[in-house]
């Protein structure tokens, strides 16, 4: 009955809403030309239009360079007006951290600019892109109206890569994904360290090869000279507190499948397990553990099970 | 809040833990009763654990365990379905021997967001039915075979992979078979499913026989549990007659 109720109300409330799909992009400065566009840590929903995402853009001398285009079509749209609010430079390359649709759906309001990614980032997004953008329409509805996937043109490799006055210091690493750009500026300090790094948000691992390649990675991050770290998800940091939360995150992650795998627990029981006290500002853990269950325990069980058949005596 | 509105309609039936009231007031209840059930009297039984994750992340493999353990001793066979698959039986469980707890855990495709079920019958003649609801963005039944896309399946095909856990006064017996499980419902590719297995004593006495049905997810993974420790076999075969034996 309550399901009905909810329908009913949701009825109500769609034609209001389809009237105003407007993503309220707001710039904020962060360091010397550098500007960040913060998502909520919330789940993809038809309210937020997938808004959930860190973008930022740096104004240099030689124009802007855009890391990430957002969830949609409109949302890039929206992105672009907002960025020409701030600076009249012409965008003059887009980076992207890995091929997850909130952070590259946007990318057809930038298809006149070069657009840069990883070599394994644009396999990763020409094999998986259409489904990911499928399950975004289902996720967030009519915001996602228009949007298509758009490959990445130039290919980037770890290095330095100048744009203008900026040295940006390119990471090629692949604990998220396993092809997952970290750009470090160092004419700022300022480390955009894409979904490698979450911060009071439930990391995802669809993609993931390992939590052990995810947990060397940040070891590197960490060991740059930061000054700020602008995570993937969740507000940014002037100190360590995104790394520890995320070691943290990730260790107990790791031994809960490696201790359940090696009590002979089912994978229901693990999705069930207690979240850590601690872990209570981190949103959506519980949602992110189901999902996680079931995108590694798998691998984690058959470091458990040896090969026991045998043919009949 | 739904949660608590749920716990108030139940609150007379708890003192019972079970009512004739199918609790999820599912429309499809009547038709996979009298399929798989017959005529014996239901009742909506919270012994009967049915655990299963909010929602399918994937669902081609989607975890369920069924746990009639407040149960034991009185277990003659436990059902599984999923209401809304094109193939709604999961699997048909008889613990023969009372050294073979009521649980089984085993992975499943859904289809669609569904209702699942399990049944189990007591010796009075009793259905004891558990009930889950699942979300899920679907197409685990008719989704491309992922066994079928890795080289080298067929050499596989009947690989054992398990081990036993102690846990207090049982085992756990976990296993994976090698096995695509295809379902008929992919096009071009026929029925061929694991669709018996049996555990068995060291005499070879069997202790417990489970029918399994393509709901089953391809390579299944299933979990039981046994009383002592003594070693088991276990016996499977597919419906093209291929049997495979594995020691656990
Ligand atoms: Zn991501």
């Amino acid at each position: 009955m309550l399901r009905c109720l909810i329908t009913l109300l949701v009825l109500c409330a769609a034609p209001l809403q389809a009237a105003e799909l407007v993503y309220r992009l707001e710039p904020r400065q962060i360091a010397a030309g550098t500007w960040l566009l913060e998502g909520s840590t919330d789940n993809f929903s038809e309210q937020n239009g997938g808004d959930i995402v860190n973008v930022a853009f740096i104004e240099t001398s030689a124009g802007v360079v855009l890391i990430d285009t957002g969830p949609s079509r409109r949302y890039g749209e929206a992105l672009r007006q907002a960025i020409g609010k701030v600076s009249d430079k012409p965008l003059v390359r887009v980076l992207l951290t890995h091929h997850h649709p909130d952070h590259v759906l946007g990318n057809q309001a930038f298809s006149d600019v070069p657009i840069a990614a990883l070599a394994g980032t644009r396999e990763l997004l020409a094999e998986q892109g259409d489904a990911m953008a499928e399950n975004m329409y289902r996720l967030v509805g009519d915001w996602m109206r228009g949007t298509e996937v758009v490959l990445p043109t130039e290919t980037l490799e770890e290095g330095v890569l100048e744009i203008g006055d900026h040295r940006l210091r390119l990471l090629a690493l692949g604990g998220h994904t396993g092809a997952d750009l970290a750009i470090f500026d160092e004419t700022t300090g300022v480390l955009f360290a894409g979904d490698l790094v979450f911060h009071e948000r439930a990391l995802t691992t669809p993609n993931s090869p390992g939590l052990d390649v995810w947990l060397n990675d940040l070891e590197r991050l960490q060991a740059l000279p930061w000054k700020l770290v602008v995570p993937g998800h969740g507000p940014v940091a002037g100190d360590a507190a995104p790394f520890a939360q995320m070691r943290d995150y990730l260790g107990w992650l790791d031994g809960l499948l490696r201790d359940s795998a090696a009590r002979g627990a089912e994978m229901t029981e693990v999705i069930a397990a207690p979240i850590p006290e601690r872990f209570a500002r981190v949103s959506l853990s519980r949602y992110e553990l189901t999902r996680t269950v079931t995108h590694l325990y798998p691998r984690y069980e058959r470091e458990q099970l040896p090969r026991v058949d045998s043919p009949a005596p | 809040m739904r949660r608590t509105l749920l716990g108030l309609l139940f609150l007379p039936c708890l003192v019972l833990a079970a009512t004739s009231e199918d609790p999820l007031k599912s429309s499809m209840w009547d038709f996979h009763r009298q399929r798989l059930l017959g005529t014996e009297p239901v009742l909506f039984d919270e012994r009967v654990l049915l655990e299963v994750p909010p929602f399918a992340e994937d669902a081609r493999q989607v975890p369920i365990r069924v746990d009639a353990s407040a149960l034991a001793g009185q277990v003659v066979r436990m059902v599984a379905w999923a209401e809304l698959n094109p193939i709604p039986h999961i699997f048909t469980f008889h613990p023969h021997s009372p050294q073979v707890r009521p649980m089984l855990a085993i992975r499943i495709r859904v289809e669609q967001a569904t209702a699942l079920r399990a049944a189990v019958l007591t010796r009075d003649g009793v259905w004891h039915v558990g009930s889950a609801r699942i979300e899920a963005a679907g197409g685990g039944c008719t989704a491309p075979s992922v066994v079928r896309s890795e080289p080298g399946w067929e050499q596989r095909l009947g690989q054992v992979h398990g081990a036993r856990f102690p846990r207090g006064e049982v085992s756990r017996l976990r296993l994976r078979v090698d096995h695509p499980m295809d379902n008929g419902l992919t096009a071009g590719i026929p029925e061929f499913f694991l669709n018996q297995a049996e555990l068995r004593d060291a005499s070879g006495k069997a202790l417990a026989t489970l029918e399994l049905f393509p709901a089953v997810a391809e390579n299944p993974t299933i979990g039981l549990e046994v009383g002592g420790q003594e070693a088991t076999r276990l016996w499977l075969r597919d419906n093209n007659g291929n049997e495979f034996e594995a020691n656990l």
